[in-house]
């Protein structure tokens, strides 16, 4: 059945080449500005790929003006507008963030205050809200998970206020992708695992999800294939190339397909216990995608079981709802290889969530925004107690 | 051409209509509870409605452009009139800049399931209220 209405947009330039981090004349070239401000974190500074970027710069006449490396674990909104006046004084023409989601959504706000100016919450908080185009904006993913150098959003974290501000807009996509998967091969097992099951389950979400058009499909389902055939391997041998690059390529495409069709309410548990818990985003996700596929079964098994062939799992002569089941095996099958392997926790109880605060994950899970796009309708936090128990 | 002729008449309308919603419990007591302070600023014609669900009963104010809101949806009176009846899918219409929101845009799409009911209760409420030369489902 297609859907009644869909948009897809994609203005965001993906490149991918083993080395390209430190080769990007001809890109930069077509941008057209020379004078780039660095946003990343002290991790990635201390493993050279920072430096390895700026001899790259400076070797093709383009020049970094500065740096912000002081990026949280959150991005967060205090850093941002200490970041953005060290832009605005710099000179920069526009902005290179080299990290995971953190780092490339604190570019993303960071780039809104360069800009456009004003106050990043009483101005620009809500959807669509900026009305030019910003500096240019290129991102090079240090992990294989976010997808957020593809996506429209950026989540930043009001520390004052302890809440989780999203900012929706058109204008925040970058424009410049870079996937080098040799910026992704100091990656640890249990960093490897979890930011993969983050890119799984935007694309599961993304395929399952109330806003999913033909287009978003084709991307989540070749993210599914990358990921079935590369995450294991990551995990298990980091320095292989091809593996490190697959789960990038994943990854991206995951995000191209989220950021059209959103993601659910394994999403919203994910934030809840990222919030209350710390739990990490992506280790939340590997815990809770199985859980929250059997919770959205009835709701997605037909389209479920059209994933059979891409999990390596057999379709013909299947009941849809057998083949659906299959999928979801699969994914279990992954999970357990995962937490064989030490790299990825499968149950709430090994991550320090009390048994006790399941009700409180369910209250805030059911209000997050992701929640509102599940394929299963949901009024009441009750009906996600059971979801939550099994997961625990 | 813009279904409403006058300012006016789209406030007696759409004013009207909104406390109706504040008396009618299936749709207020979630509204309360969601504690929202909404500004609704409207074009073509001209209009600004506060919906303020902050105290014990919803309290309903055109023209106030003072109060600090905790949401502001932005829109042309067609959209709006054509929402009250479940015909425009918000996540669309701010996709497409139909509508603009500012502010937490989460706490205003929770508060779809809680209007639902209004979109059967807006075509009653034209008829009932002499507008039903408003009420596009007639038309049809």
């Amino acid at each position: 059945m297609l859907p009644e209405f869909f948009e897809f947009y994609n203005p965001t330039k993906v490149v991918y080449q083993v080395g390209i981090a430190t080769d990007l004349k001809p890109e930069l070239d077509i941008i057209g500005k020379t004078k780039y401000f660095i946003i990343s974190d002290h991790i990635i500074a201390d493993l050279g790929l920072v430096d390895k970027v700026e001899a790259g710069l400076a070797e093709a006449g383009f020049e970094a003006v500065g740096r912000f490396l002081d990026v949280a674990q959150d991005a967060r909104l205090n850093d941002v507008k200490k970041c953005a006046d060290l832009v605005k004084a710099s000179g920069a023409e526009g902005i290179i963030s080299i990290g995971g989601g953190s780092v490339i959504d604190t570019a993303k706000a960071v780039n809104i205050m360069f800009s456009a100016g004003g106050d990043l919450v009483e101005d620009y908080s809500g959807a669509h809200t900026l009305t030019r185009p910003l500096n240019p904006h290129i991102v090079i993913p240090t992990t294989a998970g976010t997808g957020s150098e593809v996506t429209m959003v950026a989540v930043i974290y009001d520390e004052d206020n302890k809440e989780k501000l999203v900012f929706p807009d058109k204008y925040l996509l970058p424009n410049l992708a870079v996937l080098d998967p040799e910026m992704t091969l100091s990656l640890p097992p249990k960093m490897t695992a979890a930011t993969g099951m983050d890119a799984l389950t935007h694309a599961m979400e993304a395929y399952v999800g109330i806003q999913a058009s033909p287009v978003s499909d084709v991307f989540a389902v070749g993210a599914i294939d990358l990921i079935m055939k590369n995450l294991v391997r990551a995990v298990e041998q980091g320095d292989d190339i091809e593996a490190r690059g697959g789960m990038l390529i994943a990854a991206t495409m995951a995000g191209i397909s989220f950021t059209h069709s959103m993601c659910g309410v394994i999403h919203g548990m994910a934030h809840a216990v990222g919030a209350h818990f710390r739990v990490p985003h992506g280790v939340a996700n590997g815990i809770f995608l199985p859980h929250g596929m059997e919770f959205n079964f009835e709701f997605i098994y037909e389209k479920l079981a059209r994933l059979a062939p891409v999990m390596g799992e057999p379709a013909e002569g299947v009941a849809p709802e057998d083949a659906a089941r299959n999928v979801i095996a699969a994914v279990r099958r992954l999970t357990s290889r995962l937490n064989e392997l030490g790299a990825l926790p499968i149950r709430l109880r090994d991550v320090g969530v009390p048994e006790d605060s399941l009700p409180l994950i369910a209250e805030s899970a059911l209000m997050d925004g992701s929640s509102f796009y599940n394929p299963r309708p949901m009024e009441d936090e009750a009906e996600l107690l059971p979801f939550i128990q099994n997961a625990y | 051409m813009a279904t409403f002729e006058s300012a006016e008449k789209f406030e007696e309308v759409l004013v009207g209509f909104f406390k109706l919603m504040g008396e009618t419990p299936a749709i207020a007591d979630k509204l309360l509870a969601s504690k929202l302070i909404i500004r609704f600023n409207y074009s073509d014609p001209d209009l600004v409605v506060v919906v303020d669900c902050s105290g014990d009963k919803i309290d309903v104010r055109p023209h106030d452009k003072e109060t600090k809101a905790t949401v502001e949806m932005t829109m042309s009176a067609d959209i709006a009139h054509r929402f009250w009846f479940g015909k425009v899918n918000l996540t669309i219409a701010l996709t497409r800049k139909e509508m603009v929101a500012k502010g937490p845009i989460p706490k205003v799409l929770k508060l779809l399931p809680a209007i639902k009911p209004s979109y059967a209760l807006y075509p009653e409420y034209l008829e009932a209220n002499g507008y039903g030369e408003y009420n596009i489902l007639k038309k049809k």
